[in-house]
């Protein structure tokens, strides 16, 4: 029986704030092709980031399993998780979280520094890629939202991973920079036939994904495009 | 380069606070390193009063006779008053009330030699070599030292060899308590010696060294030598020395229940005194190790909590290395050696402050009476506390920041608003 590239199966994961118990996920089960493009929906708070870090194996669940390229990322330890995520996962986050001391071109080398492999060719080629070559000294605070959101795509990209995890990568950026970092996302993941997961409220990008799932209340719900 | 940067880049206002951190942590090592380097000070005096004074070492005389004089042979000399002490001591008494604890037995007399033109006034010390020599130290210049079956044989210092126009292989006379005279052949010359608990000062044969109770010369024999010379086995002195110095009051006691009836022996022993250099040296360690440790919570928790402030600010970095796919450990290195290098830097420095500004001799009067000045000494120890102090301020500054990336989701770092 064949596997699908990102699975999980009865997931639930419950969040403790003082005595109140938050549910986040709820017996969640989905699965995702490689190569596959899915949008993930929802209101603020339903869940959709829990499932992301779940997925980046940045979380644990608390029933359930989550498999991914045939790991079992709910069962890592802390340094096979790291090297899960350094070697099979890309990330870009609503608010970059992107190194302010270092420059783009710094920051696209950090994830192959974790794999003790530095590429600057391939960081300039990246930043290129995004549309940054002549920005790559630039620190985060000399460049815009827009830039900075490229240049975290360039970073996510940088070990060529097989899995992006984008999570409302346009939540801080205006409609014009939105437009070109979407593209840009899109773009890149599907020329290389990476699998893309994106949180997002744009509804526009339910048009080009492969898969559109809504999370509401914990819960997966998979909805027309 | 990138890993400086990580580690040392982007402070922006932080960097103020790191530098305040920095400056208390300097100023907090210094007056710390100060305070041990008193209580290392006391510590080393205090280990060379237990050499020097030997507080398990107690000493049974004879009361000394003020009136003794010799006449010289020749010559109009007037009559000398020098001390010397009345051999009063029954050894076989001495030995019972010792018990099992070493009896070193001594004979000191005062004679007047006379040599061909020379004249001197020397102190003639009977000895037990082999016991003597653990206790006093000998040096040797030329020939050998008293052996326990030498008869008639002596070493002198090189004043007093000099002076007597002998050496080794020579002879001088030492008159005997019958009225003849016997010849001491000179086996030794000694360049230096250190003789304890030897009789009081005299103005003219042994020269004692300035604040020392150490005889520095005069002529030695063994003891069978000295009886022959005195014409009894009566000591004037002797050292017992006690199994341990905690031993010392019994065994003071039993000695003075055993020579109550004789009022011209005297016991005496320096464990009383080396007690109460325990008790400065205590006290010494309490006020300073109080002052290091008050400076240390106050001002050290002051500096934690500076560089509290700056891993706060930084938590997302690091949250985002362990995101990006860096082990934990390497996710919080740079937390971790940028505390370590500021800490230490500045512990450093103020260890160096303290070197330079800490005076050569430190002394409390009221305090340390009996301790006495003591060298304020920069050593290991006083380093360990030091290095101690700096990764011990490193440790709370980052706890909870460390605390909250290893037990928290990392995501719920990198989900709070960027600062």
């Amino acid at each position: 029986m064949s596997q699908a590239f990102v699975s999980m199966r009865s997931v639930s994961k419950t969040y403790h704030s003082g005595r109140a118990r938050v549910g986040a996920l709820r017996e969640v089960s989905l699965e995702i092709e490689k190569g596959e493009f899915v949008r993930l929906g929802g209101p603020s708070g339903s869940g959709k980031t829990t499932l992301l870090n779940l997925v980046a194996g940045l979380d644990r669940p608390d029933r359930g399993e989550v498999f991914v390229a045939g790991i079992d990322v709910g069962r890592l330890s802390g340094s096979r998780a790291s090297k899960y995520r350094a070697e099979q996962v890309g990330m870009v986050f609503q608010s970059y979280n992107l190194i302010p001391q270092l420059t783009a071109l710094e920051n696209v080398l950090l994830p192959m520094l974790a794999l003790g492999r530095t590429n600057e060719g391939r960081a300039r080629e990246l930043l290129d890629l995004v549309g940054l070559a002549d920005r790559s000294d630039h620190i985060p605070s000399q460049l815009s939202g827009g830039e900075q959101q490229r240049v975290a795509i360039a970073r996510a990209l940088a070990n060529d991973p097989a899995l992006v995890l984008a999570d409302e990568p346009t939540g801080n950026l205006d409609e014009q920079s939105a437009e070109r970092v979407m593209g840009l996302l899109t773009s890149a993941v599907r020329e290389r036939g990476r699998t893309l997961l994106l949180v997002t409220h744009d509804r526009d990008t339910a048009q080009t994904s492969d898969k559109c799932l809504e999370v509401r209340g914990g819960v997966v719900t998979s909805v027309a495009g | 380069m990138i890993w400086s940067k990580l580690t040392f880049g982007g402070f922006g206002r932080r960097f103020v606070e790191a530098i305040a951190a920095a400056t208390i942590l300097a100023a907090t090592s210094a007056a710390v390193a100060a305070s041990l380097m008193v209580v290392e000070g006391a510590r080393t005096t205090l280990t060379r009063a237990i050499s020097q004074d030997r507080p398990d070492i107690v000493q049974i005389k004879s009361r000394f006779n003020r009136a003794l004089f010799e006449t010289p042979r020749s010559g109009n000399l007037p009559p000398l008053t020098i001390p010397v002490y009345e051999p009063l001591i029954n050894p076989v008494e001495l030995e019972r009330a010792a018990g099992s604890n070493q009896v070193v037995k001594r004979q000191s007399l005062f004679r007047n030699v006379v040599t061909g033109d020379s004249f001197l006034n020397i102190y003639v010390f009977g000895i037990d070599p082999d016991a003597e020599r653990g206790l006093s130290s000998f040096s040797l210049a030329r020939g050998r030292f008293l052996r326990r079956e030498d008869r008639a044989v002596a070493v002198l210092d090189q004043a007093s060899a000099r002076t007597l126009g002998v050496d080794v292989g020579g002879s001088f006379p030492i008159r005997k308590a019958d009225g003849n005279d016997l010849q001491l052949t000179v086996v030794g010359i000694l360049d230096r010696l250190e003789l304890r608990g030897a009789p009081p000062r005299s103005a003219e044969a042994p020269s004692l060294r300035p604040d020392s109770t150490f005889v520095s010369s005069g002529a030695f024999v063994n003891i069978h030598t000295s009886e022959d010379i005195f014409g009894r086995e009566s000591l004037t002195d002797a050292l017992v020395i006690a199994r341990s110095a905690a031993a010392v009051p019994d065994l003071v006691a039993k000695l003075q229940e055993a020579f109550r009836l004789e009022p011209g022996i005297f016991v005496t022993e320096r464990y009383s005194q080396y007690q109460r250099k325990v008790r400065d040296f205590v006290l010494t360690l309490a006020l300073f190790s109080a002052v290091s440790i008050a400076t240390v919570l106050l001002a050290g928790s002051y500096a934690s909590n500076l560089l509290h402030d700056i891993y706060v600010e930084r938590r997302r970095q690091y949250a985002t290395l362990i995101a990006l796919g860096f082990p934990p450990g390497m996710g919080v290195a740079p937390a971790v050696i940028f505390g370590l290098v500021l800490g230490l830097a500045a512990v450093a420095i103020g260890g160096l402050a303290a070197l330079a500004f800490v005076p050569r001799t430190f002394a409390m009067p009221s305090l340390m009476a009996n301790l006495g000045p003591t060298e304020p000494t920069f050593d290991w120890a006083v380093a360990c506390c030091l290095v101690a102090i700096a990764i011990a301020a490193m440790s709370v500054g980052l706890a909870s920041t460390l605390a909250r990336l290893l037990r928290e989701p990392v995501a719920a770092t990198l989900s709070e608003a960027s600062p």
